[in-house]
């Protein structure tokens, strides 16, 4: 039994610990070691592309972490409030939203956006005023925070729904035996009692929509996040930069995911 | 509108009324936790619900606190009718079960958070005075700053009971305030609370399922039985004659013989009981010939003695309890039940070993007569 969990975490992991290792390489092939170098660091850190795909796979993680928190947090509250048939029904369709392949998801945005669009933008030509060009609606960096904002919002849902259903009803109640109006239960009881929870969604969608390739591959148009930069750059040899640019980000979701865990212990510790 | 509290087993009550329940019900689904309650309670009186758990008692407090809003009837505060108002409008705090301390707050903060809430606002200085009072209140004072965790359960009670007298309730509302205490904590407590009472003048209404507890602190006390309020009144009265088997044996403890009533004119009540003797006893109601009642005879009513005229018992079991000696004892008509024997007769007399043989008796004009319910 130990040698097989053995051998699953290395089968898991070996390869990860490889392009680590590999990234330090100060030789040019990917996968040979000649001596110990940082260079490809600095090489892939002053690539203009590089840092184009990496400034974009950022904007949309934080900005579809941050609206899928605030809105998956605000479904969460909602949904405590709900009992019986649609509760359940939208408790199941979170979790589908979760365990459908992002592959299901990429292809539903595309072809339903540009669908949409194709209905939109001539409607929106004819209205417009002459003389001036007309908006057009296309994929870009709109639609992907669009479609990673909704699938993470399951997410949040998920981790903040935890944390209120383990919240003592009574606090609220003893909040608004207090004199304070629901709102401001919500601001000085509710919101800092989950914040911590709210936190560890956003870090935990941030790290999904950084590493997003499957999504971001459908709907982001012209756009190249860094995951589809690696991919592209693949195809034309895999160089110790790729394995430079990957530690990097393996190291920033690791960081995140172990936050956002501590994050979800100690809050509930304190809350007990 | 103010109209002097009524009472109409106790001798009247001379207090404003403050809360008044008129044909409350409440119902949650098929199930009803609360039955056409009628009940008045006075300014500045300590009154207890008491029931056990399922009786309805908690449904009363919560809708003296506004998180229920009761079916039918009305409940009126000082005069007014407040049925919908809700309970950040209500001028009545509670003491919560679990305490329900906000964690992410100091020992002050906590303290501090029904004054933070009044608008106008309150000066910051103003809140800091009254928050040093309040803790001085509830002898707390250096822990300020403390963090809700870091607290015993019994300084987190003080917390909880500073949190709410603060805001001066016209109502304070007590779910079970000592069920997360140990016993000893219990005690002083239940002391301190009673004098907390005394000193602010607040109207304390305390739920517990605790009968000792509500014996000791309350002025009077209203029995709950599945929804419905049984009796109402004061801890004496409540013992010496309640006016149900369901109340004397849940104040208390009694040994009940089930029978029927033979014989109403004389001042003595006869009964016949179910194992065919016949016993005597005063009404503890309006009663009539031939209904089902119980015959209720409190232990220390009791005598337990080796002359003299008596109903010839053998011993069971002995139980010593410090200032009374508990026999166990079984007559061959009457069953098992219950004698206590006060300690100063056990050191006149040598007393009974298990197996002994002995006589009971007692005073007629004692044994009480109730409903068989």
């Amino acid at each position: 039994m130990r040698i097989y969990a053995t051998c699953v975490y290395l089968f898991l992991y070996t390869p990860i610990a490889i392009i680590a290792l590999f990234s330090f390489s100060a030789g040019r092939h990917a996968s040979q070691f000649q001596g110990f170098s940082i260079k490809w660091y600095g090489k892939a850190l002053s690539n203009p592309f590089v840092m184009d795909a990496l400034e974009t796979s950022l904007m949309v993680a934080v900005a579809s972490a941050f609206l899928a928190s605030v809105f998956g947090t605000m479904a969460a509250v909602a949904l405590q409030g709900i009992k019986g048939l649609v509760r359940t029904v939208f408790d199941s369709l979170i979790y589908v939203a979760v365990m459908i392949p992002g592959i299901v998801i990429g292809i539903a945005t595309l072809i339903g956006l540009v669908t949409v669009f194709d209905q939109l933008n001539p409607l929106v030509s004819t209205l417009w005023p002459t003389g001036f060009t007309p908006p057009k609606l296309h994929m870009g960096m709109g639609t992907l925070i669009a479609a990673h904002t909704v699938f993470l919002m399951a997410l949040v849902v998920i981790i903040v729904r935890a944390k209120l259903v383990g919240m003592d009803r009574a606090l609220t109640e003893a909040s608004s035996d207090l004199y304070a109006t629901p709102m401001r239960t919500f601001q000085q009881v509710t919101l800092p009692i989950i914040f911590p929870a709210i936190l560890a969604g956003f870090l935990l969608s941030f790290t999904f929509s950084f590493d997003d390739f499957i999504i971001a591959f459908f709907v982001a148009g012209s756009e190249t996040t860094l995951p589809i930069y690696i991919f592209s750059s693949i195809r034309r040899g895999v160089t110790p930069e790729i394995n430079a640019i990957g530690t990097m980000v393996l190291g920033v979701s690791l960081l995140m995911l172990i936050t956002a865990q501590l994050l979800l212990q100690t809050g509930g510790k304190k809350n007990k | 509108m103010k109209s002097k509290a009524y009472d109409s087993e106790s001798q009247s009550v001379d207090r404003n009324v403050i809360a008044e329940l008129r044909d409350v019900s409440k119902s949650f689904g098929d199930v009803l936790a609360a039955s056409d309650l009628n009940l008045s309670i006075g300014e500045g009186e300590f009154l207890s619900f008491l029931g056990p758990s399922g009786c309805g008692k908690t449904t009363v407090l919560r809708i003296l606190a506004g998180f229920e809003v009761p079916t039918k009837g009305e409940v009126l505060l000082d005069g007014e009718v407040v049925n919908g108002l809700d309970a950040y409008n209500r001028p009545v705090n509670m003491v919560f079960q679990q305490y329900a301390l906000f964690p992410h707050m100091t020992v002050t903060q906590n303290i501090g958070y029904g004054l933070r809430q009044r608008r106008p606002r309150l000066s910051k200085t103003q809140i800091v005075k009254k928050v040093t009072k309040a803790l001085d209140v509830v002898q707390l004072g250096g822990f300020e700053n403390r963090r809700i965790w870091e607290m015993s359960g019994g300084q987190q009670q003080r917390v909880a009971l500073a949190r709410a007298i603060i805001n001066e309730p016209k109502l304070l509302l007590l779910d079970e305030p000592m069920a997360a205490l140990d016993r000893k904590l219990r005690k002083e407590m239940q002391i301190e609370l009673q004098n907390l009472q005394r000193q602010l003048g607040i109207t304390f209404v305390l739920v517990t399922h605790d009968q000792e507890e509500a014996l000791s602190m309350s002025d009077r006390i209203c029995i709950m039985r599945e929804g419905h309020i049984v009796q109402v009144g004061s801890p004496q009265e409540l013992y010496d004659r309640p006016k149900s088997r369901y109340v004397a044996d849940f104040v208390g403890t009694s040994n009940f013989f089930s029978g029927k009533i033979t014989n109403l004119t004389e001042n003595l009540v006869s009964v016949l009981l179910e194992n065919g003797m016949s016993m005597q006893g005063i009404l503890g109601g309006e009663l009539t010939v031939g209904q089902d009642v119980c015959i209720s005879i409190r232990p220390e009513q009791m005598r337990l003695h080796r002359q003299g005229d008596g109903l010839t018992v053998k011993v069971l079991n002995r139980i010593f309890l410090g200032e009374h000696t508990e026999y166990l004892v079984t007559h061959g008509t009457l069953g098992d039940f219950l004698v206590l024997s006060p300690r100063q007769s056990e050191l006149n007399d040598v007393p009974f070993n298990r197996g002994d043989e002995g006589l009971v008796s007692w005073d007629s004009s004692i044994a009480l007569i109730l409903e068989n319910n």
